[in-house]
């Protein structure tokens, strides 16, 4: 008998260590079905009201804006709009086209764009994204095909809004079924129509056959795409290999690596606006004084951490370490701030300095990558900085954050794949719930950044702040991220840097 | 789950024909024993290992080398004595990782055991002896603690209070008692219809004496064959909190945790999972044939 | 029959209420419910609205038999996250968890009760031996860690299961197996254990005796009286099994309570929670007083205790 538990743990083993190399079979090509994964749990599809990034690639299949950024080029060009014009720096007139129809059939026009962006910006509707709206004054009709929209201030990031969040909605179905319904039965322009929504478990959409003509976006090719959520990466990997879905993202670099070796697989890595950073409470805003309301004590974490390596060896792919709280192509991110490289002899000597000698304990949250999370805590533990993790979900460390509960957190920023210093620093450290350095020297720099028009004040202003947080370590900013796309070779999908994959320009082989 | 089985182990030994004594026979049953003997040995293996893990383990479990990722066992091609069991994705020596998280694992066993022990052996040993109201408010807490979902709740005060190896035990220990409560109160009673029971009332012995010096000695193997089905469950339940991201935080070395930590390399990376699972599994395996064997060996005629 | 019944109706009745003040309890330890509700962009003045309409500026006990009501008609309040009615989503998810539980359940009952029995019939023998290490095993393995293995062998090495999901029959085969796999080793041991008891006894001898066939013996006379506590014991597995399938959940992406549960308490979607841990509670309040009442009915001599 002892020999038989032995010869199960063995085989126990064998089974693990010795399986044939996976071959993926086919998956949905031949009843025009693309079936793509997942991790996300979407509670509404009413964009307004989601903020998950699966929330921002749903509402470009279903829904228009009156612009569309070429992810490509970063040029902005016409969507529902047929062409736009700026009467005065706070004023911008739309015509609209005449040739398009909401899949409930009822025509798109100035009414429906009045309605919407009227509605969004009404502090009341409480939208959750309120830097998306809240420049708008007001959206007024002229006539049926043209409205006009009045700024509060000139506003540099105008365009880039009505180009991405500001969807519009129609007003009769919207004005009857509310958020509510609009969140369980989508009804939009874009170019695939939502059919069945099982919120947090499924969603299926149909190419919108009368979708018009002309748009930048194109004419969907794909019959039918149906969208699982499935929680746990290793199944997810398991339904791509056996078949069941031909579309998964965000495959951890290890993994992706050997993927891509498979025979059916196709692997593509892209670098994302996102970017990774840690941030301290400098301000003291949690009440309870800590050790990094001490600079030396935030230079030092920073100069115990190898970016370099664990870019080189944990992140991979198009990652790249940054120093400035912004992505390198953002407009305003320069690039001439305070560095700390890795450096542990420093550290050391800093934690001394700020009466550390022996190290020190803090509490540190995260909420993704925790293999970072944990060479990180390494690094730290390596000059005596021991770093208690608390991992939670996004939701839950969002809430913390914004309630000035957290001392030192391991967060990531992806700037609403806006590309704009404004999006990054200026949403982190204009005073807002985010902030934990209430500086009121960056303060002001970021609000005159923010409001000016001409391109060389921005510049400045942004740069100002830029080196005064790398100075003060208010964040240490650490790599940008790269995104693994891991799909079936059935299908010709093409990665943007915006981290938004557009579904409705995928065709088949 | 397995309450009533347990339950049916009696607590007095074979009155057996003549010449060896209950001891010697006890002894012989337990040399005897085959799964006894070996659960034992594999758990004292585990343990020492545990203890002496600072001077077996080759390197400090908690030393990262992200230029050593993910190197393989030595029995694999590309592997190397200078990771025996390999490195993990963070590049940190697998086998001291193991050798420590021994620790970690065993541990929780242990501390979710005693904890749990105490409080349920406390309401049983009270149930039974008090009989009465004391006996209903125990039986009605017992029902109450059965029909709350262990893992949910476990996981709702993990969420709630952070992972740690603090709040882990405190969680297990408050949520495993009932089977000691349920068992300790049956054994209690059948030991408290006994003469010596009955003679140490008689001679007026104080109560606390009579459940310290008389009962628990008593009810003793019971305990014990709990004591393991518990720490069993223990180890597995904190596994399973941090499949699901929320038990010992990292970079603390549990098994469960190094199982979940290497899951993400299931499919490329096979022994990561490997080779805790099957730490893991031996462990708890080795913990219930203990019990099993302490069951047969105290139960009057062999294996029941 | 009558005074026992009763009296095991109060308990169950008790033990509701117990769980579900805690149950209560659990979303008040939390935190303001108002603050939770009003979400990020809220003014001061909007809790102060929300608190009014909710009446969460009453007292707790008042709050309590509120809630309570509402819980008994089936109002759960809304989930935090999803803002729909947290009764929806569980008429939604619940009928996935039962139909895992029951065929884990049928599972366990099939594996074990014929092994039970015959090890019971054949102590010692490699049977006997051959159901213990299986017992053993399943005690032992960890139960993501055994998922993960029938997903690598049975939807990649040989690709005959889907390895996630809920469609068709197939999606459910190595969820149950999982889950129904960790509940065997219980049922096989009690089964073993009364079969060996009743075959020990003085009737099962006289029948014996008698002349009659063995395998009438066993069928007909013991099998009944040892299956007595497995019943109860089914119905309490099952109960548990609806606790305990988050791990099985979320590996096979399956959608049912128990992963709802889990993304919940992450997100501290505590209304969802509380109502998860509610409904399972009561389930199982409900599947042990069944068991009693119907043990008490097949066994006599439980009604006297």
């Amino acid at each position: 008998m002892s020999h038989a538990l032995r010869a199960a743990a063995a085989a126990a083993t064998a089974i693990l260590l010795s399986f044939a190399a996976p071959v993926p079979a086919s998956a949905g090509k031949a009843d025009d079905t693309l079936n793509i994964a997942w991790a996300g749990e979407l509670p509404t599809l009413d964009r307004y009201f989601n903020v998950l990034r699966e929330g921002e690639l749903v509402a470009r299949m279903v829904f228009d804006s009156l612009l569309t950024v070429d992810p490509q080029t970063f040029d902005y060009k016409p969507l529902l709009a047929s062409s736009y014009r700026f009467v005065d720096n706070r004023t911008i007139e739309f015509e609209l086209r005449r040739d398009v129809r909401f899949h409930d059939g009822e025509p798109f026009d100035a009414d429906d764009v009045v309605y919407t962006l009227n509605l969004m910006a009404d502090p009341a509707t409480r939208v959750l994204s309120r830097q998306n709206v809240d420049w708008i004054e007001k959206v007024e009709k002229i006539d049926t095909h043209m409205v006009r929209l009045t700024m509060k201030a000139p506003t540099p990031l105008a365009l880039e809004y009505l180009s991405g969040p500001l969807l519009i909605y129609p007003r009769d179905y919207y004005s009857k079924v509310g958020s509510q319904g609009m969140g369980l039965r989508p009804v939009g322009t874009g170019p695939y129509k939502v059919t069945a929504f099982d919120p947090g478990k499924r969603i299926v959409f149909e190419a919108n056959r009368a979708y018009f003509d002309g748009s930048p976006k194109g004419r969907p090719t794909i019959g039918r795409i149906v969208q699982r959520t499935i929680p746990d990466q290793n199944t997810q990997i398991a339904e791509l290999l056996s078949g069941g879905v031909d579309w998964i993202w965000n495959v951890p670099n290890d993994q992706a690596a050997k993927l891509a070796s498979m025979p059916n697989v196709v692997v593509q890595n892209a670098q994302t606006m996102r970017f990774g950073y840690l941030a301290f409470d400098a301000s003291n805003r949690t009440g309870h004084s800590s050790p990094v309301n001490d600079v030396r004590v935030r230079q030092a974490i920073a100069h115990s951490i190898d970016r370099k390596t664990i870019v080189k060896r944990l992140v991979r792919g198009a990652s790249e370490v940054i120093d400035a709280v912004c992505f390198p192509t953002q407009f305003g991110c320069v690039q001439d701030v305070a560095t700390y490289d890795y450096d542990p002899v420093k550290a050391k000597a800093l934690l001394a300095e700020a009466g550390y000698p022996n190290g020190l304990d803090i509490e540190f949250h995260a909420y993704r990558d925790r293999p970072v999370a944990e060479a990180m805590i390494g690094y730290m533990k390596a000059v005596g900085i021991n770093a208690k993790l608390t991992y939670l979900q996004y939701e839950a460390l969002r809430d913390k954050v914004y309630n000035g509960e957290t001392d030192f957190t391991f967060m990531s920023w992806g700037s609403y794949s806006i590309n704009d210093a404004a999006a990054s620093v200026s949403q982190f450290f204009k005073g807002s719930k985010d902030d934990y350095a209430r500086d009121p020297q960056v303060i002001g720099w970021l609000e005159g950044a923010d409001s000016a028009i001409d391109p060389a004040t921005r510049k400045d202003l942004y740069g100002k702040a830029l080196r005064r947080i790398a100075e003060q370590a208010y964040w240490q900013p650490l790599f940008t991220y790269n995104v693994n796309y891991v799909h079936s070779k059935d299908i010709a999908f093409t990665p943007t840097a915006d981290e938004i994959p557009r579904f409705y320009a995928v065709t088949w082989k | 789950m397995t309450m009533s089985e347990t339950l049916r182990a009696p607590a007095a030994p074979a009155a057996a024909a003549q010449p060896p004594t209950p001891g010697q026979i006890l002894r012989r049953r337990i040399l005897g024993h085959w799964s006894l003997m070996g659960g034992l040995a594999v758990l004292g293996l585990i343990l020492l290992l545990a203890v002496l893990a600072p001077f077996v383990a080759p390197d400090d479990p908690y030393r990262q080398d992200l230029m050593e990722r993910l190197v393989p066992p030595v029995w694999n091609a590309e592997g190397s004595w200078a990771h025996p069991l390999g490195t993990d994705h963070l590049g940190r020596d697998y086998l001291s990782r193991l050798l420590y998280g021994a620790r970690v694992s065993l541990l929780i066993g242990f501390a979710a055991a005693l904890g749990s022990g105490v409080i349920g052996t406390t309401l049983g040993v009270c149930a039974g002896y008090f009989r009465g109201r004391v006996d209903m408010v125990v039986t009605f807490l017992v029902t109450v603690r059965l029909s709350t979902p262990v893992v949910l709740v476990a996981l709702a005060v993990v969420a709630l209070f952070g992972g740690s190896l603090e709040v882990v035990i405190l969680v297990l220990s408050a949520l495993l008692w009932d089977r000691f409560a349920i068992v300790m109160r049956t054994s209690t009673i059948q030991a408290t219809s006994q003469d010596y029971v009955l003679a140490a009332q008689a001679v007026g012995c104080s109560v606390p004496r009579i459940i310290f010096g008389e009962i628990l000695p008593n009810v003793l193997n019971n305990l014990i064959i709990v004591a393991t089905l518990e720490m069993a469950h223990a180890i597995l339940l904190e596994a399973a909190l941090s499949f699901l991201g929320l038990g010992v935080q990292p970079p603390l070395p549990s098994w469960g945790l190094m199982v979940a930590e290497g899951r993400s390399n299931l499919f490329f990376e096979p022994w990561l999972i490997a080779i805790p699972g099957v730490a893991l599994f031996l462990l708890v395996l080795a913990i219930n044939l203990v019990g099993d064997g302490v069951r047969d060996v105290t139960a009057p005629d062999g294996r029941t | 029959m009558l005074a026992y019944s009763l009296k095991r109706l109060l308990l169950a009745v008790l033990v509701a209420v117990t769980v579900s003040v805690g149950s209560f309890a659990l979303l008040r330890a939390a935190g303001d419910p108002a603050v939770a509700m009003a979400g990020h962009s809220a003014t001061a003045s909007d809790i102060e609205f929300i608190r009014e309409t909710y009446g969460f500026n009453r007292p707790l006990p008042v709050q309590y038999a509120d809630w309570l009501v509402k819980a008994l008609q089936g109002d759960f309040g809304e989930s935090l996250y999803f803002r729909m009615p947290v009764s929806r989503m569980l008429a939604d998810k619940l009928p996935t968890t039962m139909t895992l539980g029951g065929l884990a359940l049928a599972f366990a009952l099939c594996v074990g009760l014929p092994l039970g029995i015959i090890a019971a019939i054949r102590p010692n023998s490699w049977i006997d031996r051959t159901a213990l290490l299986i017992s053993v095993t399943g005690q032992a393995m960890p139960t993501f860690w055994f998922a993960l293995v029938l997903v690598v062998l049975f939807s990649i090495t040989f690709p005959l299961l889907p390895p996630s999901g809920s469609g068709t029959w197939k999606h459910f085969v190595m969820p149950t197996v999982v889950l129904g796999y960790y509940a065997t080793p219980a049922i096989m041991r009690l089964t073993r254990a009364g079969m060996l008891e009743v075959l020990a006894s003085d009737y099962i001898r006289t029948a014996r005796a008698k002349g009659l066939h063995p395998a009438v013996v066993l069928l007909k006379h013991a099998l009944r009286n040892a299956v007595i506590p497995v019943v109860s014991l089914s119905a309490v597995q099952f109960g548990f099994m609806l606790g305990g399938s988050v791990v099985v959940e979320t590996v096979f992406a399956l959608h049912g309570t128990g992963q709802l549960a889990w993304e919940s308490i992450s997100r501290s979607d505590l209304p969802t929670v509380q109502a998860i841990v509610l409904v399972l509670s009561s389930f199982y309040v409900v599947l042990s007083l069944i068991a009693d009442l119907l043990n008490a009915w097949l066994d006599p001599r439980i009604r006297v205790a």
